[in-house]
């Protein structure tokens, strides 16, 4: 049976990992190199790099830091942020990359995604999604009604929003509808990342998770606002996730990839468990 | 031990190369398929896609083939293992034709397959200390061979069963990724290269 997935995001700037919320008070949390092997060690399924650097020299410094991963690291390794076109694609699977995701340059020019299925292969493009929730006017003034009216109207009277430029940019994109347009361009998974959620720990967006989820024939990855082991059993049992995408709760040690891990078999949830390997 | 890496021109194979010297090869990647023969044994890695790759080892494919049947030891990764069949439904193009069949798409909800998934048990070398493998994957695409007999382990998806592994003489398929496959995938290089060193 197909394992779920637990993916370890790190985000590189100018070499190192680092950790803040919304790009802001960005604190050293340490090496890429030894990082990524630490992750692996836990149990990790996957490692993502996801590169925040300003300028273009410091990019060089990611294809740097992902060829001594690559050399040292026996899981699948994503790269993604600031690939814009087919050279870069080139350049991060030369260096070591097993996979890179595309967001920005995606909306941009959705031609590269189909490019860069046929040059590499439908398993190297990652569809990378950031998606902030809007209402409906039905919804905002749904409010005197009764609780459960609007429980049920917020479930149908929402929709997700797509942003490009690290959330900076709003689109008119339907992050569900560009999901699927993305697969069919040729992307082998969708990485969707709710905006809202990002850094607040409290959950991913399980709808938005899951209306992605069932709407396309690829795996789907969740990411964004989990701060437990129970958020990641929410986004496989509740949303359908194929993966989790976990960042913040590992840095700071509150939580190990083997105990999240351990979670999910006791949950009854199809997992590796780095013990199998020992 | 000399063991050529083939190079179709696309993407990464760093994680194969430090495995394969992890294990006390010495790793030559090579692009010209007449001279990676020369090795003492050939890996073929799985990036890319079959039409691409079959063009560049098309017309290599006899000679490639003869030394196989010759008994050079070989194992192909994933798309390396597709191109030893005869051909594909994912590209124009001849493979080796080391297994007959036709690499055929895998049908599911969810295709690509991507990730860790159970390798039901095999009694071949290739599995020592592996047993109870799960291997990542990667692929759109499966290769029976035509003779059941060929395939030495299996995994399933979504109610398709299909090879995890193919072998005829002294080589070896394997539709999962044993560079990515953690430490276990790496103990199962290490297999290949200690039944091709004997």
């Amino acid at each position: 049976m197909l394992c779920k997935r637990l993916i370890v995001c790190l985000d590189v700037r100018d070499g190192r990992v680092v950790k803040g919320v919304s790009f802001e008070g960005l604190r050293d949390v340490g090496d890429p190199v030894e990082l990524a092997a630490r992750y692996q060690r836990e149990g990790a399924d996957e490692i993502v790099f996801l590169d925040i650097s300003a300028s273009t020299e410091a990019r060089r410094t990611l294809l740097d830091v992902v060829k001594r991963t690559a050399e040292q690291l026996f899981i699948p390794l994503t790269v993604g942020g600031g690939i814009t076109e087919l050279a870069d694609i080139d350049a991060a699977l030369r260096a070591g990359a097993d996979k890179v995701s595309l967001n920005t340059a995606a909306v941009r020019r959705p031609e590269v995604v189909a490019q860069a299925a046929e040059r590499f292969g439908t398993q190297c493009v990652v569809a990378s999604i950031d998606a902030r929730v809007e209402r409906t006017l039905a919804e905002t003034f749904a409010g005197s009604g009764a609780a459960q009216l609007q429980h049920e109207q917020s479930r149908s009277d929402v929709w997700y929003r797509v942003f490009t430029h690290g959330g900076r940019n709003a689109t008119e994109l339907d992050a569900v509808a560009w999901a699927m347009k993305c697969v069919s361009l040729g992307a082998g998974e969708v990485l969707v990342t709710s905006i809202d959620q990002d850094g607040q720990r409290n959950g991913y967006d399980l709808e938005l998770t899951g209306r992605v989820a069932e709407s396309v024939s690829v795996p789907v990855i969740a990411s964004g606002g989990a701060g437990s082991a129970e958020h990641v059993i929410d986004a496989f049992r509740l949303a359908g996730a194929d993966a989790a995408l976990v960042a913040g709760m590992f840095h700071d040690g509150t939580y190990t990839v083997s105990h999240v891990k351990q979670r999910m078999a006791r949950a009854d949830i199809p997992v590796r468990l780095a013990g199998v390997f020992s | 031990m000399k063991v050529a890496l083939l190079d179709y021109g696309v993407g990464n194979l760093h994680s194969l190369v430090k495995a394969l010297e992890l294990g006390g090869a010495d790793v030559c990647i090579e692009a010209d398929a007449e001279r990676a023969l020369r090795a003492d044994a050939l890996v073929l890695p799985g990036v890319g896609a079959f039409g691409a790759a079959a063009n560049r080892v098309g017309p290599a494919a006899d000679s490639i083939r003869a030394a196989l049947e010759g008994g050079l030891p070989c194992l192909g990764i994933c798309l390396g293992m597709q191109l030893l069949f005869e051909s594909s439904e994912e590209g124009e193009g001849r493979g080796i034709g080391m297994f007959n069949g036709t690499v055929v798409r895998l049908s599911g909800r969810r295709v690509p397959h991507m990730g860790w998934n159970q390798v039901e048990s095999s009694r071949d070398p290739l599995f020592v200390g592996s047993e109870n493998l799960i291997a990542y994957y990667a692929h759109s695409f499966v290769a029976p061979p035509a003779a059941n007999a060929d395939a030495i382990a299996w995994t399933e998806y979504e109610g398709t069963r299909f090879p995890a592994a193919v072998l005829r003489n002294r080589t070896w398929g394997v539709q999962f990724h044993p560079e990515k496959s953690d430490v276990a995938g790496v103990r199962l290089v290490q297999n290949f290269l200690r039944e091709a060193g004997q």
